[in-house]
């Protein structure tokens, strides 16, 4: 009974033991690719914030709209060292990755392997969004310019409409490339984007008829909408 | 040399076989059947009246003309020149009609008047649009002779026009390029211009010519070069300018952005010529001015009123990246005014258009949405001066027009301060 105790107490040491220094190379590996990781992280972090620097990205997000919106969530860091800073955290990210596949625990490689083949999908949803933003602040600013310049009625409310219309589709499409709730989401986006298309329709003809007809006739019967009533030449 | 073929082959044979000439006028034509014939025959009659003993030549650069304009050019002439006080000239007057080569736009077609020009080694040049109605044989005369009898380089037009005509010009294009660049030439914009051979070679060497410049912008491109390129400069009193209206299809706001981006962006290329230019002196004039009768003038004052207030509405969030937080105060503050008590301070309006050019020169915003967004800013300023010159003659309203280049000029260290910081 007592060897048979002894026994048992000293294999399951044995074993623990084993385990253990199976694992250390392992742990040591990962630790060490973590620390490569942070070093590596740091280094990008620093010559991203130089290259945007170079090339004068905080300027080009005034222009495209990005800083007022990152001043309305009141975020205070520029937009060049929030980029770095993803691309940092990115870095980190991925020697993590690496790290718990050096522990070689099964679980976790699947874990991995999935994430790594749904990455690029995750990066082009994300571009399909910043696109869509940058799109949609465009088009919208201009129609808001095209509207004021044509001195028609609600100017702000056909940008709005114009930026949400294209808001909606680049959410849609980017759940799409996701992979999230697919069928769902082509579904909703139809009826969203149809309901839409209905209410400016039925408010158009309904509500502005005589504003339709009107813009209609000032183009075709008398030529240029916005010189009604001048002659002048201006050039 | 930048010289990417400008002339197409068979054009380049036609001037080899004509030689050199002295004299050369460009039509540059694009669907212009209906006035391109008046056009040739005054150029034709100007060559007999005032050049009858120097090789002329009369070059139309067609655009793709859909409506004949090119038949028109070949099929117009004059048969009694004696009615016209002239002589049958004694050489013939060589006459051309091509297609240009290039970008599509005004730009190309003149380019290939410059290159014509070199080809034939023309002494003298003029160009003159398709559209014009009151051109007459004289203005050929007053275009040309500055450069072949008094070696001026550059012949800019000078118009009398209604007093509510050419409000771009007027409010943004002339006062501005005269604080630019210290010249005070009045029409930098005007469509007919003289020049030497020598000044069209120069144009030429010039690398725009797969830019902007060759769709718009060519005539306050021309007049700028002239200018900041130390060529001798006058201007010539042609009288009244009546002109086909431009093409409907192009509205305000797209006219506006290609006339004040091209002048934005001589500023960009020319900023070392006119950093150091304070005031501005006038320019040599030739031709005898005379008044003319001009045809009335409709204005809308009230929806121009109008968009300005729907732009102070609807567009701060842009203009509060381009104005100066003083100008933006003061540019909300008169939209609280309506009616005839309205009006658009000439300084506030000067202020503006610095601020707007600053804008474009940083690039605030994307650039046709910041020219875009100076449509209601300038029919503010349009209204307001309409209505504060509605009593007033020609002279007044020259007067009005003379205060607000002084207005430029005195304000023009705010916009050197700004440029570079």
């Amino acid at each position: 009974m007592d060897g048979s105790f002894a026994d048992r107490l000293l294999g399951a040491l044995e074993a623990f033991f084993e385990g253990v220094v199976r694992f250390l190379p392992g742990l040591l590996a990962a630790l060490l690719i973590l620390v490569l990781g942070a070093l590596v992280g740091w280094a990008v972090k620093a010559m991203a914030r130089r290259l945007l620097g170079v090339a004068r990205f905080d300027r080009f997000c005034d222009s495209a709209g990005f800083s007022s919106i990152l001043t309305r969530a009141d975020v205070r860091a520029k937009p060049s060292a929030l980029l770095a800073s993803l691309l940092f955290w990115l870095v980190i990210a991925s020697f993590l990755m690496a790290a718990a596949s050096a522990l070689r625990v099964d679980v976790i490689n699947q874990l991995i392997a999935a994430f790594f083949l749904y990455l690029p999908r995750l990066i082009s949803a994300l571009g399909i969004l910043l696109v869509g933003f940058l799109l949609g602040n465009f088009v919208s600013r201009a129609a808001l310019l095209a509207a004021v310049n044509a001195n028609a009625p609600s100017p702000r409310a056909i940008g709005l409409v114009v930026k949400f219309l294209i808001a909606i589709l680049s959410f849609a499409m980017a759940l799409e490339q996701a992979e999230i709730a697919r069928s769902i989401v082509i579904a909703a986006f139809i009826i969203l984007f149809g309901a839409v298309m209905l209410a400016l329709a039925l408010a158009f003809g309904l509500g502005g008829r005589d504003v339709a007809r009107h813009a209609l006739e000032r183009h075709f019967i008398k030529g240029d909408a916005g010189a009604v009533g001048d002659d002048l030449t201006h050039v | 040399m930048n010289d990417a073929a400008p002339l197409l082959e068979p054009l380049r044979a036609r001037l080899a076989e004509i030689g050199e000439v002295d004299v050369l006028v460009g039509i540059p034509s694009y669907n212009n059947a209906a006035t391109i014939g008046h056009v040739v025959r005054a150029v034709q009659a100007g060559f007999a009246k005032y050049f009858p003993d120097q090789r002329t030549l009369l070059l139309n650069s067609d655009g793709g003309s859909s409506d004949g304009t090119p038949d028109v050019v070949q099929n117009a002439s004059i048969s009694d020149f004696q009615t016209l006080l002239a002589a049958h000239p004694p050489r013939a007057v060589h006459r051309i009609v091509t297609p240009y080569h290039g970008i599509p736009g005004k730009g190309s077609a003149v380019r290939t008047v410059f290159a014509a020009a070199r080809e034939a080694k023309a002494r003298a040049c003029a160009i003159v649009d398709a559209d014009l109605r009151s051109i007459t044989p004289e203005w050929i005369d007053l275009l040309v002779s500055p450069v072949l009898r008094q070696d001026y380089d550059f012949v800019a037009p000078l118009y009398h026009r209604h007093k509510y005509d050419g409000t771009i010009t007027n409010s943004i294009v002339y006062p501005l390029t005269r604080a630019l660049y210290g010249r005070r030439v009045r029409q930098p914009i005007g469509g007919e211009f003289g020049f030497s051979g020598r000044l069209a070679e120069a144009y030429l060497e010039q690398p725009v010519w797969e830019s902007e410049v060759a769709r718009f912008g060519i005539d306050i491109w021309m007049t700028t070069t002239a200018i900041t390129g130390s060529f001798r400069v006058c201007q010539a009193f042609l009288g009244a300018k009546i002109h086909d209206a431009k093409d409907p299809g192009v509205d305000l706001a797209a006219m506006l952005t290609q006339v004040v981006g091209a002048v934005f962006a001589l500023m960009e290329t020319h900023a070392g010529s006119w950093r150091d230019v304070s005031g501005s002196i006038p320019v040599p004039e030739f031709g005898f001015e005379y008044t003319v009768g001009l045809e009335p003038v409709r204005v809308n004052v009230e929806r121009m009123v109008g968009i300005f207030a729907s732009g102070v509405q609807e567009l701060a969030e842009i203009w509060e990246r381009v104005l100066d937080p003083e100008t933006m105060a003061q540019v909300r503050a008169l939209a609280a005014v309506s009616g005839d008590a309205f009006r658009f301070p000439v300084g506030v309006w000067v202020r503006a258009v610095y601020d707007f050019a600053l804008a474009h020169h940083r690039r605030a915003i994307n650039r046709e949405h910041l020219l875009k967004s100076l449509t209601p800013l300038y029919l503010g300023r349009t209204a307001s001066f309409v209505l504060e010159t509605a009593g007033s003659d020609a002279n007044d309203v020259e007067e009005a027009i003379e205060a607000v280049c002084l207005e430029y000029e005195r304000m023009k260290p705010y916009l050197i301060e700004r440029w570079e910081v």
